[in-house]
């Protein structure tokens, strides 16, 4: 048996044939983690301890899973990657934590990403990047790229990602996996490190379309301790899987295509889409006019919402704290933040301070919650016609570690991304290829959009795809 | 234009309790105002009549009863204070003076 290549499915089967005994999986893993970890620094802590809550009988019960850093593990450490949270233990379990938990689900570690999830290559993790399974000179992505290089280097069989503007797909698509973010509201967010509270969801990020829906099936659903999170009832995910697409209607917006986008991405992804026309779609053309001024409203947004939520590392509670060698209050607050916080944070807290600051709310925060408005109305007027949306899921192969070093340059690696958080729909990227870039192949990710809590039928073309390409 | 200059950055790490060096206060002045000058681009969309974005699928006013509930009801107050960097036996997290003397 080779571990590195178990899905959910396989992994059942020879746990439930009795070829190997939870335990004795999870020390096979632990072994992989230890041997390979260390170059590609996908765990920035490692759980290695066999700890299952409750025999379930459950799909995922013994099922090694990965927990990106920014959620929490009640007793582990939880750093979200930032100096500021080095030592913090989690007092709790974050939802979809105590979710997995009760499925019987064994956590092997806690990945790394970008500081507070910002960024989209984990070099802004204070703990060092993680490299590229496919190419150690490369990026992961991030936010999540921990959890796309462990579930992609076969170190855990599924893991958790969080995803605020891409920081799921883009990691998925640069490492060659499956990552579904869910619909607004679809998973609690309680128990994650908020990032931007407007656009933050969880979701899964697994080797197959199919371990995506079942993973969904067991974090989705309300939590009376994320207000944002929906009241509709869970359906099974799993249902619209193996279902034809004839006859489904694929919207291309043509915007995806445009100026930016690597010419080989594209010849993959159009070479995905005529798949999909062959299965019996209908494909056409549209319009997402929007495209333009969605990375816009986002690094106003998302600024913003960091601004207020990162208030609360101020040294005086919890983490990181210049208490004992700061002489007056306004000093712990000031010396904790330059000792625990990243370039990047900081970046985007003094960003987000100057457009919510006295005289230019309107000007820029109104103005892209109004903007962000007329996005979702592109959105709506074509699922009005179409079933899903598809295109690339971000404009190149992973670059190079200290390739994008310009923040601005880095943010337009989110151009195909943001838009989606923006108006909350579902998305996922499921590997469509590969591309030859100095003798190694490095994967490409087609990325299919559906309207709000229509996660069915984005799994459905998903997995319709992946058995057929 | 949107233009940042170095005393806009002191103003704005004061409001937002970050400390800036010299050398950070020249970057940040410059990629605060590539970033401002990207996103002024909104300013060509009219919003004439917009309802700006609340919740993104429409949920409003959502209200639970001020409770104990769920993973908080088995933890204990202690260990939560235990993770200030000080505090005293009677679970009060200490801070600096917050009035300070003139001088």
């Amino acid at each position: 048996m080779d571990i590195k290549k178990l899905t959910i499915k396989s992994a059942r089967e020879t746990l439930d044939k009795k070829e190997i005994t939870g335990k004795e999986l999870h020390g096979e893993f632990l072994k992989l983690i230890k041997k390979e970890n260390s170059k590609l620094n996908a765990f920035l802590s490692i759980h290695e301890d066999y700890k299952k809550v409750v025999d379930t009988g459950d799909i995922l019960e013994d099922i090694p899973a990965a927990i990106k850093d920014n959620m929490l593990i009640a007793g582990s450490k939880c750093t979200a990657a930032s100096k500021i949270l080095e030592n913090y233990i989690a007092p709790y379990d974050a939802t979809v934590v105590s979710k997995l938990k009760k499925s019987g689900a064994v956590f092997m570690g806690k990945t790394n990403l970008d500081e507070f999830a910002m960024g989209s290559t984990t070099e802004n993790s204070a703990f060092g990047p993680t490299l590229n399974p496919h190419d150690h000179k490369r990026v992961a992505g991030g936010s999540s790229g921990g959890s796309a290089a462990a579930v992609a280097a076969g170190l855990a069989v599924y893991a958790l990602g969080s995803d605020t503007g891409g920081s799921i797909r883009n990691p998925a698509s640069f490492s060659g996996v499956v990552g579904l973010k869910p619909t607004y509201g679809v998973v609690s967010r309680h128990g994650l490190i908020a990032m931007a509270s407007s656009l933050d969801q969880i979701g899964p990020i697994t080797k197959n379309v199919e371990d995506a829906a079942i993973v969904l099936n067991k974090i989705a659903g309300h939590d009376p301790l994320d207000s944002t999170s929906s009241p509709r009832a869970v359906p099974d995910y799993t249902a619209s899987l193996g279902k034809s697409i004839e006859g489904l209607r694929v919207a291309v917006p043509k915007e995806f295509f445009g100026e930016g986008l690597d010419p080989d991405i594209n010849n993959t992804v159009q070479k995905a889409i005529s798949r999909l026309e062959s299965l019996g779609a209908h494909v056409d053309q549209v319009s997402l006019p929007m495209t333009d001024y969605a990375l816009a409203v986002y690094y106003i947004i998302v600024p913003s919402e960091i601004s207020a939520n990162m208030a609360r590392y101020d040294g005086i509670r919890y983490g990181r704290s210049a208490h004992n060698k700061s002489k007056s209050l306004l000093d712990v607050y000031l010396d904790s933040r330059a000792e625990g916080l990243g370039e990047e944070v900081r970046r985007r807290i003094m960003l987000g301070t100057y457009v919510l600051s006295a005289g230019y709310y309107d000007a820029y925060y109104l103005k892209a919650q109004k903007v962000r408005a007329l996005i979702k109305r592109d959105f709506d007027k074509i699922f009005e016609k179409f079933d899903v949306i598809v295109g690339p899921t971000v404009p190149t192969v992973a670059p190079k570690l200290g390739e994008l070093d310009d923040p601005l340059a880095a943010y337009l690696a989110d151009i195909y991304t943001v838009q989606i958080n923006l108006a909350g729909v579902p998305a996922i990227s499921v590997p469509c290829g590969e591309v030859d870039m100095d003798g190694s192949k490095m994967p490409v990710g087609m990325q299919i959009i559906g309207k709000h809590f229509d996660e069915e039928k984005v799994l459905q073309v998903a997995h319709a795809y992946e058995q057929n390409k | 234009m949107s233009n940042i200059d170095q005393k806009d950055v002191e103003h704005i790490a004061g409001l937002a309790r970050i400390k800036v060096n010299t050398k950070e206060k020249e970057n940040l002045a410059k990629n605060l105002s590539d970033i401002l000058n990207y996103v002024d681009k909104l300013k060509e969309v009219d919003t004439e009549g917009v309802e700006p974005i609340a919740h993104i699928t429409g949920l409003e006013d959502v209200l639970r009863k001020d409770e104990i509930v769920g993973v908080f009801s088995e933890i204990e107050p202690e260990s939560l204070v235990e993770q200030a960097p000080s505090s005293d036996k009677d679970n009060y997290v200490k801070v600096k003076s917050v009035f300070e003397d003139k001088k």
